[in-house]
């Protein structure tokens, strides 16, 4: 495990102010893992992958990979986002390629790759479209797209499909699981749905708040592909469960915190 | 596929051409004909004086001669220079002086109470003073354009340039963007809706700069044939100056319109 690992994370903390939003946060993340990370609202997970990702700074610690420690935002990762946040001044193709260009990279491998990526996702023929012509759903399948495109070592997913609606989500998810089985990508994903946690990853990272903290690491061990049937087996329920009773309390918590705010 | 669609079945609604028309325009034309009219009544009925009030087929009678003596293209070409150069001048410089402010801290302390200043001032109201320093020629015309068309297009340039989407520029810099390549890429196009609306804004304004600097004292242009005409109770000709002004503002607006559609289409919505 140690030593094929991708991402390695010790000792990492983070602070805002007198705020302290992650404490002690020590894991690894082996190469082609799907890791999902729960928890309640104020767990700090959404500030983990913004660190993984370089877009937040560490107060202390540290996240590297490939060996490499991370100061700063790159190539090697692709960051998907909880909006679209797609540039509406450019069309969906020229969106996909953004990663390529802002690196300055014009091959016709990475034509073919933008092409393919385009295909793998379903948006083939919608390539001169802009983002204002689209659907919530293609939006953030150009946002995977985007990602994919500077052909990352690892992807970081921050609440992709939060803003979907609950079917367009379900279908999104068994499409995640299609095409990362082409790449088998490291791949970190927040989300609130436990579901989708235990639906897509090999392990689920369970933080709990006030501190942020890894609290624990459940293994999925169900077998792939999987499809949306998964869902209704007794293993998988099971599985739910037992992360959501790891939450509840917080979960609780924090709801109860936001209506008295 | 879905826009098809819809477009599709907006023309099916609506098969003649003719009634798309009346139900999209028919009362705004029914409104301008039926004013037209009123207007018309008045002037022949009620005034019956062309020294107080000329009726709209006196003014189009008016415009005859007006065109064969060529003193109407006379006066068209030395305002519609005025207002070319100055609102170009002012666009120019405003749209630098706008990124200017918006890309230093020092330059936008330095500069901003001189802008917020400068356009609440009525400066318009300093045209006779342009004229005395500058003559009656058409430079001291440009520069009163140029003042007024200026400042509503510093203030958008600027404010769309500080508005730019944060959410936009992390995700470039999720890429490794440099500031030069977010500039670029994100803040230049996040800002143009707002440098257009700023543009469209300077229209009207340098329009009126034109024809007030003219009544202070020019040798032609359209302000001029007003205060002239004016002067010797000719109000068919007066009218003709007005209605010249204001069509050039409609079709200079709607122009301008038509483009910012083409160009920047994402700042519709």
């Amino acid at each position: 495990m140690e030593a094929s690992a991708k991402l390695a994370v010790s000792g990492l903390t983070k602070r805002f102010g007198d705020l302290e939003v992650l404490r002690q946060i020590n894991t690894s993340v082996g190469k082609g893992e799907f890791i999902s990370i729960v928890g309640p609202s104020g767990c700090g997970k959404t500030t983990f992958l913004r660190i993984v990702g370089g877009l937040e700074s560490a107060s202390g610690g540290t996240v590297s990979l490939d060996g490499r420690v991370i100061d700063g935002p790159g190539r090697d990762r692709g960051f998907v986002f909880q909006q679209d946040n797609l540039l509406p001044w450019r069309d969906i193709l020229s969106n996909v390629g953004i990663g390529s260009e802002i690196a300055g990279i014009r091959t016709p491998e990475q034509r073919a790759l933008t092409q393919h990526l385009l295909e793998l996702v379903g948006l083939k023929g919608f390539e001169h479209y802009y983002p204002r012509q689209l659907s919530g759903g293609m939006r953030q399948r150009v946002n995977l797209a985007r990602a994919l495109a500077v052909n990352p070592d690892l992807l970081l997913m921050d609440e992709p499909f939060s803003a979907l609606d609950a079917q367009t989500r379900e279908i999104m998810q068994t499409e995640l699981l299609r095409i990362w089985e082409e790449g088998r990508k490291t791949v970190l994903f927040v989300t609130h749905q436990i579901d989708e946690a235990v639906f897509l990853s090999d392990r689920v990272f369970v933080f709990a708040r006030r501190p942020g903290r890894l609290q624990e690491i459940i293994d999925i061990d169900l077998p792939r592909p999987r499809t949306l049937a998964l869902k209704r087996t007794p293993e998988f329920v099971a599985l739910v469960d037992r992360i959501w009773k790891l939450i509840e309390h917080d979960v609780r918590a924090s709801v109860i915190e936001e209506n008295v705010l | 596929m879905s826009i098809n669609t819809m477009e599709r079945s907006e023309r099916q609604e609506n098969p003649r051409p003719l009634r798309r028309w009346a139900s999209r325009h028919g009362w705004a034309f029914g409104s301008v004909l039926g004013g037209l009219a009123i207007w018309e009544i008045a002037a022949r009925g009620f005034v019956n004086s062309k020294l107080f009030l000329a009726s709209p087929t006196q003014i189009i009678a008016a415009v005859g001669p007006l065109w064969r003596s060529g003193e109407l293209q006379m006066h068209f070409y030395t305002s519609a220079l005025e207002f070319i150069l100055g609102y170009g001048a002012a666009c120019i410089l405003g749209v630098a002086l706008g990124f200017l402010i918006a890309s230093s801290k020092p330059c936008k302390q330095a500069l901003q109470p001189w802008v917020s200043g400068l356009y609440a001032t009525p400066t318009v109201a300093l045209a006779p003073l342009f004229i005395l320093w500058f003559g009656v020629g058409i430079f001291s015309k440009i520069v009163v354009v140029a003042l007024l068309v200026i400042f509503p297009v510093i203030i958008n340039t600027e404010t769309g340039l500080r508005q730019t989407p944060q959410n936009l520029v992390e995700t470039v810099r999720s890429f490794g963007a440099s500031r030069r390549q977010i500039f670029y890429m994100v803040s230049l196009p996040a800002a143009l809706p707002f440098i257009f609306a700023g543009l469209r804004l300077g229209i009207g304004r340098g329009l009126i700069g034109v024809v007030v600097a003219e009544l202070f004292g020019a040798r032609s242009g359209l302000g001029q044939l007003i205060q002239q005409s004016a002067e010797t109770f000719n109000m068919p000709a007066l009218f003709v100056g007005v209605v010249v002004l204001a069509v050039a503002g409609i079709v200079l607006t709607s122009g301008f319109v038509w483009l910012e559609k083409r160009l920047v289409p994402w700042g519709q919505d």
